[in-house]
């Protein structure tokens, strides 16, 4: 399973952000996108998601206006025009937005896919072991630790069986300790589920693998 | 599907949106008789009517908007700003008619005041003939204005405070102000006030429209000879001659003209007058004097001063109710009755298509008007909302005598006049910038981020408004749920003329029996149209309390 983006321009009516941008992550691999505000870290891995227009398309333009030209693909498929939903694309925030009127275990349930009740809590329990979370598993999602919570959305994410993985700035709101400690659970899972991964960030401690690093600069040309 | 999305939403804009602006378009058509227009320049009563509902209309607006600063300042400066907030929603559900009725049989000359000091400071063993109620001079409807505009106002402010990002922001600049060596009174004029009175501008609108064009509350407790010039254009619409219809259509307009030209009056002086005055004031650079009486810490806790005589004017109006409602014989002085009777409450119920009328217009109509905001929130493109949110709000500025006439056309054309589905129309219209209102905040304070959550667990929109949104939105759809369903059952001009009378409410019931001195029947239908949207408004709380979890183990 390999992650193909080409971006050819993401701009908006006023001015372009970004353009001619293109990488490949192999399966396992995190690539690190770094870069200041404004540069459209965010923008590319909205586009990756589907959540960023397109240029010419009939929907309604993204926070800032933004629209883009290029192309996804995974494993060699076009998914560009595909909607969020069918794309296989999983998505990770810096607030772990873990459904405040679902216990923990509905909110592991809402991702896996439909099947067997039985099979579907079989995943739900293992993914609350493997997250150290055994037995949490009726609790109220407000009353973990944040770095509990972070460690439910990342199980959350996985569950859904993505074909790729995008986190936005997903350790940034995790106090130094935790952050040493989650970023290994993120990355080693990713490592042994063979799943492509970009990870957005500000922090130079955050990057995966220095091997696969990539700076943006903004482009201001209007 | 982009293409089925604009097509449903420009379907809910017919649907919307069309009879909105009809109505507006007819009521305007039916107020621009220029027959209609001299015949009320030249009625003797039209002066002295309009005279009574600036009066009335300005000086409530503007007690109210006093007190309301005032509380606020006093919330800051105590810190006791959700508990002052904790008190509205009683005072909020409490329909304006009811609240004037039950003023009305406090401070009528055989109402509970006088009996607490009769005979014994007064020496009255007979109820005077002094006019307490329906006064002259419009103090009365002032009065039950102020009380329930001032809790509105309150409401709106603390709309505003209760998102976070505001209320930090401004308890931080508050507290930043107060280290420069401002007062805390000082520093809420100084820092917060100016930021947040243009927030409030708005309601504050709706506030002076309602105060100059009220129907109900003035046919209860306004001046009655001439009375307010809302109450004179409704009686007469409500003539047999249809020249006097066209000048109470006439009356009408020249009412919206009226809220027009105040509006840009306040509008005017709030830039050319306050503003720079705020500035001036706040240049001296004057830091404030601590008052010996606030150097305690004590003193400076608690809820304002202000709300409890609030407060208390708010359970008496409503045990007046209560009580009268079971009152048989009462003589003058007596603080109690001497006998107690269910009698009004046996009419109540031998009649109880009234309250099936009421309850069916107000389910149907505040579902209607839900389903119809949550459409238009969920699928409206921004332009298409911002563009048409001030068609929506119209209901809400024009005056009611003259909305109606508008509603009215729609009926007729339609044929619903009379009806109950034109009826439903009428409440639903009136519902609808209500519920929208109170449900928009919400939806546009939800994290788009869980969208895109939820769809990159493979899920599609369906299943993301039924599993996610709506649930997590719960709360605020019952609430606005609620306000619909009390702005219907509050409904009183649109229900008698729209129905063409034919069907009762328990408005209508109270208002029309408030004039009739049966106290304890109008007592009974007044306390019921507090106890339905109360009861509304609690079941929406049950509704949209919160998820209770299995305790941690």
């Amino acid at each position: 399973m390999t992650l193909t983006v080409r971006i050819d321009e993401i701009s908006s009516e006023r001015a372009v952000v970004q353009r001619s941008l293109a990488f490949a992550v192999a399966p396992g691999d995190v690539l690190t996108l770094m870069g200041p505000s404004g540069s459209g870290k965010s923008s590319v891995l909205a586009a990756i998601a589907g959540t960023l227009a397109r240029k010419g398309q009939a929907t309604e333009d993204g926070p800032q206006g933004l629209r883009f030209t290029g192309a996804i693909h995974l494993d060699g498929s076009d998914i560009t025009p595909l909607p969020t939903a069918q794309r296989g694309v999983g998505l990770l925030f810096q607030d772990d937005l873990l459904f405040a009127h679902m216990t923990v275990a509905e909110n592991l349930l809402f991702a896996v896919p439909p099947g067997p009740r039985k099979d579907r809590q079989c995943q739900v329990d293992a993914a609350l072991a493997e997250a150290g979370l055994a037995g949490f598993g009726a609790r109220d999602p407000a009353t973990l630790s944040g770095g509990q919570r972070a460690r439910v959305a990342m199980m959350r994410a996985l569950l859904a069986q993505p074909r790729a993985l995008l986190l936005d700035e997903p350790f940034s709101r995790l106090d130094a300790g935790l952050r040493t400690q989650f970023r290994s659970f993120v990355f080693d899972h990713l490592r042994a589920r063979r799943i492509p991964a970009v990870l957005v960030t500000h922090d130079a401690a955050d990057i995966a693998d220095p091997a696969h690093v990539m700076h943006l600069e903004s482009a201001h040309a209007g | 599907m982009p293409s089925l999305r604009t097509a449903a939403a420009a379907t809910l804009f017919l649907m919307a949106a069309v009879p909105l602006a009809a109505a507006a378009a007819l009521a305007l058509l039916a107020a621009a008789d220029r027959a209609a227009w001299q015949a009320l320049a030249q009625h003797p009563l039209t002066l002295q009517a309009l005279g009574y509902s600036l009066w009335t209309g300005l000086a409530s607006t503007a007690l109210a908007w006093a007190g309301c600063a005032w509380l606020l300042c006093q919330g800051f400066v105590r810190r006791s700003l959700a508990k002052t907030l904790s008190a509205l929603p009683v005072m909020l559900a409490t329909p304006h008619a009811a609240f004037a009725i039950g003023l009305f049989f406090l401070i009528s000359p055989s109402g509970w005041l006088l009996r607490l000091v009769s005979p014994g400071v007064t020496g009255l063993d007979w109820p005077p003939p002094w006019p307490t109620v329906q006064d002259p001079w419009g103090l009365g409807l002032i009065a039950a204005l102020v009380a329930k505009e001032l809790p509105f106002l309150l409401w709106t402010a603390a709309t505003q405070l209760l998102r976070d990002d505001v209320h930090q922001r401004l308890a931080v600049e508050h507290h930043v102000a107060q280290t420069l060596g401002y007062t805390p009174g000082r520093a809420f004029w100084h820092v917060v006030w100016p930021q947040l009175a243009p927030r409030m501008a708005w309601p504050l609108f709706a506030v002076l429209a309602y105060g100059l064009t009220v129907v109900d509350m003035a046919i209860v407790i306004g001046p009655a000879s001439p009375p307010t010039l809302a109450v004179q254009a409704w009686q007469w619409l409500q003539d047999a001659d249809t020249a006097t219809n066209a000048q109470g259509a006439a009356a009408g307009g020249l009412l919206a003209l009226t809220v027009a030209l105040c509006a840009a009056l306040g509008l005017f002086a709030s830039q050319w007058a306050v503003k720079p005055m705020q500035k001036a004031w706040r240049n001296q650079g004057k830091r404030g004097v601590e008052g010996p009486h606030h150097k305690q810490k004590e003193s400076q806790t608690g809820v304002a001063p202000l709300l409890w005589p609030l407060l208390a004017l708010y359970g008496a109006v409503l045990l007046a109710l209560a009580v009268g409602s079971v009152a048989g014989v009462w003589t003058f002085p007596r603080v109690w009755p001497q006998q107690w009777s269910m009698g009004a409450w046996h009419s109540v119920w031998s009649s109880r298509t009234t309250l099936g009328h009421t309850l069916g217009l107000a389910v149907c109509a505040s579902a209607v008007a839900l389903v119809c905001a949550v459409a238009w929130l969920e699928l409206a493109p921004r332009h298409w909302d911002k563009a048409l949110r001030p068609l929506l709000y119209l209901p809400l500025v024009l005056p009611t005598v003259l909305w109606v006439l508008g509603v009215y056309g729609l009926a007729l054309h339609t044929q619903l006049e009379g009806r109950w589905a034109g009826l439903l129309l009428a409440h639903a219209l009136a519902a609808l910038p209500y519920v929208m209102l109170a449900l928009s905040p919400a939806y546009q304070a939800f994290d788009p981020r869980y969208a895109q959550v939820s769809a990159s667990l493979r899920h599609g929109p369906w299943r993301f408004v039924w599993g996610v949104k709506w649930p997590l939105l719960r709360r605020a759809l019952a609430a606005s749920a609620a306000v619909g369903f009390a702005v219907s059952v509050a409904q009183f001009v649109p229900t008698l003329y729209v129905g063409a009378g034919r069907f009762a409410t328990v408005t209508t019931e109270a208002v029309t029996l408030a004039s009739g001195g049966q106290r304890s029947l109008t007592s009974a239908y007044a306390w019921l149209q507090f106890l339905l949207p109360a009861g509304g408004f609690a079941l929406a709380a049950w509704v949209g309390r919160p998820r209770r979890f299995r305790v941690a183990p």
